[in-house]
């Protein structure tokens, strides 16, 4: 799995490129981690390349939503694509998670 | 093509509860043979237990789609009408032992179609899901003849008086676990591939038995959504949701729909295939 990042305006937006399952989700969640550990407790994740998540793909972002939300931050998600909308929405994570058309309307949404 | 299954991830299929729409199963199986997937095991509920039971039995497609029309025939829901107004004018007594329908015919069709089947003959480990009509329970079946578990599972409630088993009055399984992916969990199973239904909403409503079925279609609904999503944080590994897409509104008895429910199922899993297979491999 490709992950990028970029900040914009004091918010960290993280970019993978891939699918989230068993064999990605741990180098996802670690890289969540450190920049949660470094402080960026306000993040984006741009899912505009991640055509699949999995079971392991929610438990990520749940545990990425706990993380910054201690430290009072956040996780916000940006251009999910339909299947990664399919199982968000059939988990409940779209009730429980912010979500925006794109990445510019998620990182102003911290402003 | 079958692995070794000391080395490979166990896989489970869970089939849930979505009356007629569970023909979508057939779908499901055939495009997992054909792929070569080895199951370990079989959950199944409601609706889902004719399929369940038949796949781990290992009943070809074509048995498969026979079973269906063999089972809801015209006369399964005799009684249902007469019942329904003898209920509103206090001339019928209902108790919990009650349903509108007579269900000899389906007793019938039931004992036509599994005969004599036992778990214990079956290829696949196998586990049905029905509730305990007192206690609001789950209940895992998974010994005995496999016809009484599935009339016990399929028992809609009101519509098909409840079964009793073991001393256990026992009703629909959708009624506690429309979708039992904690069974495969506690059964140890790594990847879990779940197909479950979404209970169609009506858009109008033109009497009590109407909204009651309006109602329990958004309770199912709600506790499928609530269970999936905590069994995907609970559980360790992989659930790969099978959720066929209908157009229309399928009814019990739609038979006539069950070609493009076959096809629905088997569009829906070669959606997930290509992570399915991603993930087997890379466990293998």
């Amino acid at each position: 799995m490709q992950i990028s990042n970029r900040d914009t305006n004091g918010v960290v937006v993280v970019c993978p490129v891939g699918s989230i399952d068993a064999t990605t989700a741990a180098e996802l969640s670690s890289h969540i981690d450190r920049l949660v550990s470094s402080g960026n407790t306000r993040l984006v994740a741009d899912l505009a390349g991640v055509d699949y998540t999995s079971s392991a793909g929610l438990r990520v972002l749940l545990g990425a939503a706990k993380a910054t939300r201690a430290k009072a931050g956040d996780i916000r998600l940006a251009a999910v694509r339909a299947d990664v909308l399919k199982v968000l929405s059939l988990s409940g994570f779209t009730s429980i998670l912010q979500l925006f058309d794109d990445v510019d309307a998620a990182v102003a949404s911290f402003a | 093509m079958m692995s070794d299954v000391s080395t490979r991830p166990r896989v489970a299929l869970v089939i849930g509860s979505g009356g007629v729409k569970c023909a979508a199963a057939i779908g499901l199986w055939s495009v997992l043979t054909e792929a070569g997937i080895a199951v370990d095991s079989v959950v199944g509920c409601s609706g889902g237990s004719l399929y369940g039971a038949a796949i781990a039995g290992g009943w070809s497609a074509e048995k498969m789609r026979s079973l269906s029309e063999s089972l809801w025939t015209d006369d399964v829901m005799q009684g249902y009408r007469e019942n329904l107004k003898a209920s509103r004018d206090g001339s019928l007594r209902f108790n919990d032992r009650s349903g509108l329908v007579d269900d000899t015919v389906l007793n019938q069709n039931l004992e036509r179609i599994y005969g004599d089947l036992q778990f214990a003959d079956l290829d696949l480990p196998l586990k049905l899901v029905a509730t305990d009509l007192h206690r609001g329970e789950k209940v895992i079946l998974s010994r005995g003849p496999v016809r009484q578990a599935i009339r016990a599972s399929i028992a809609i409630p009101i519509i098909f008086p409840p079964w009793e088993i073991d001393g256990r009055l026992l009703t629909d399984g959708g009624a506690s676990d429309p979708l039992p992916i904690d069974v495969a969990i506690q059964d140890g199973a790594d990847i879990i591939i779940a197909m479950g239904f979404t209970l169609s909403y009506r858009t109008r409503m033109r009497s009590i038995t109407a909204v009651q079925e309006q109602l329990t279609s958004i309770y199912t609904n709600n506790i499928l959504n609530a269970t999936y999503a905590f069994h995907n944080l609970a559980h360790h590994a992989e659930i790969f949701p099978v959720i066929p897409e209908l157009d229309e509104q399928v009814s019990m008895f739609d038979v006539d729909k069950i070609p493009a429910v076959i096809e629905k199922g088997a569009a829906a899993t070669r959606e997930q295939l290509p992570h399915i297979t991603r993930l087997l491999q890379a466990s293998g």
